[in-house]
């Protein structure tokens, strides 16, 4: 991995999310989670394609549930975020702040 | 959290379509996902919104799903439609062949002319039929696991091609036979995506069955 491999945009608060729900991350939680943060609408679709595109990174893991009633027997697919992810999320975080140091965004917002 | 609405079914054909979309294990998660939130919603909100809601996740998640199938392998994608456009050509090329000689054949035994145009037509249609589902049910075969991405990018290619060829057409001659013919265009796109369809359908459920 280089050491200019920084997160997406929607990847980095895919990521953010699942640090904030610890081992409540699942899709429905993690879609609501950006929904009610972000004010964004989001599908359940584009939740699994990044996630998936991360655990293929390397970034974060999955695992599969208990079947449970409400979701007609289905499983919850539960993601965790990896060691790497979190170097991935800081290097990111790091670089973001770089970048809006100084430039006075708080002063101009209010 | 408790859901009151546990027997409220979403709509089956979104639910459907969500599966044709994604992998066997990818189904399964966000099926269950689709029904926990949707199941949600129609007890606080009511059933209608839930289902609105339904339709416009199962909307976006299918645009997602094959945007990403694209974008994860362009090159193949790409070349199973090219593959797709010979193989339509070849079987569109045997099909024509066997229509004119059986209409050569048999031509001189007909009392009337018009049974003969009946039959071409009759023929046509079902040439069209047979070779459009055949190269969407090979191309899918070939894809395996782009299965609706393939067909639906092939079906798209030509439609597209139908409609600008068809437009063309018409303006340049003046003729509106063109437009008129459109719909059968665009029917034989829609058999090639049925046809991928009916592939990754026999896939979904020949995994299905066999044990791990």
């Amino acid at each position: 991995m280089s050491r200019r491999d920084y997160l997406g945009e929607f990847e980095h608060m895919v990521i953010l999310a699942l640090l904030r729900l610890a081992d409540r991350a699942y899709g429905v939680t993690v879609r609501q989670e950006i929904e009610v943060r972000t004010h964004r609408e989001v599908s359940i679709g584009a939740i699994y394609a990044t996630l998936d595109r991360l655990e293929a990174k390397g970034y974060v893991k999955s695992r599969l549930g208990e079947p449970t009633p409400e979701r007609g027997g289905r499983s919850k697919r539960f993601f965790r975020v990896t060691a790497k992810g979190v170097t991935a999320v800081n290097r990111t975080q790091r670089a973001l702040h770089n970048m809006t140091e100084g430039l006075g965004l708080v002063r101009c917002y209010s | 959290m408790t859901y009151q609405a546990d027997f409220v079914q979403p709509p089956r054909v979104a639910g459907w379509l969500v599966s044709l979309f994604t992998a066997a294990a990818g189904a399964e998660s966000i099926l269950g996902d689709l029904l926990e939130e949707y199941s949600h919603l129609a007890s606080i909100s009511g059933v209608a919104f839930a289902r609105n809601w339904y339709w416009r996740q199962t909307v976006k998640t299918i645009a997602h799903l094959f945007g990403t199938a694209f974008r994860l392998a362009p090159w193949s994608t790409t070349a199973a439609v090219v593959g797709g456009c010979l193989l339509l050509r070849f079987v569109m090329w045997l099909g024509d062949k066997f229509l004119s000689a059986v209409t050569d054949r048999y031509l001189l035994f007909w009392s009337a002319h018009f049974k003969a145009y009946i039959w071409l037509l009759n023929g046509l249609w079902i040439e069209h039929f047979i070779a459009f589902m055949f190269v969407g049910s090979v191309v899918a075969f070939v894809a395996k696991g782009r299965e609706m991405v393939t067909t639906m990018t092939l079906g798209l290619y030509l439609g597209t091609m139908a409609v600008a060829g068809s437009i063309a057409m018409a303006t340049r001659t003046g003729d509106d036979y063109f437009l008129w013919r459109l719909p059968w265009f665009l029917a034989d796109s829609l058999v090639i995506v049925i046809g991928g369809a009916i592939v990754r359908l026999r896939r979904s459920a020949t995994n299905t069955l066999r044990p791990d």
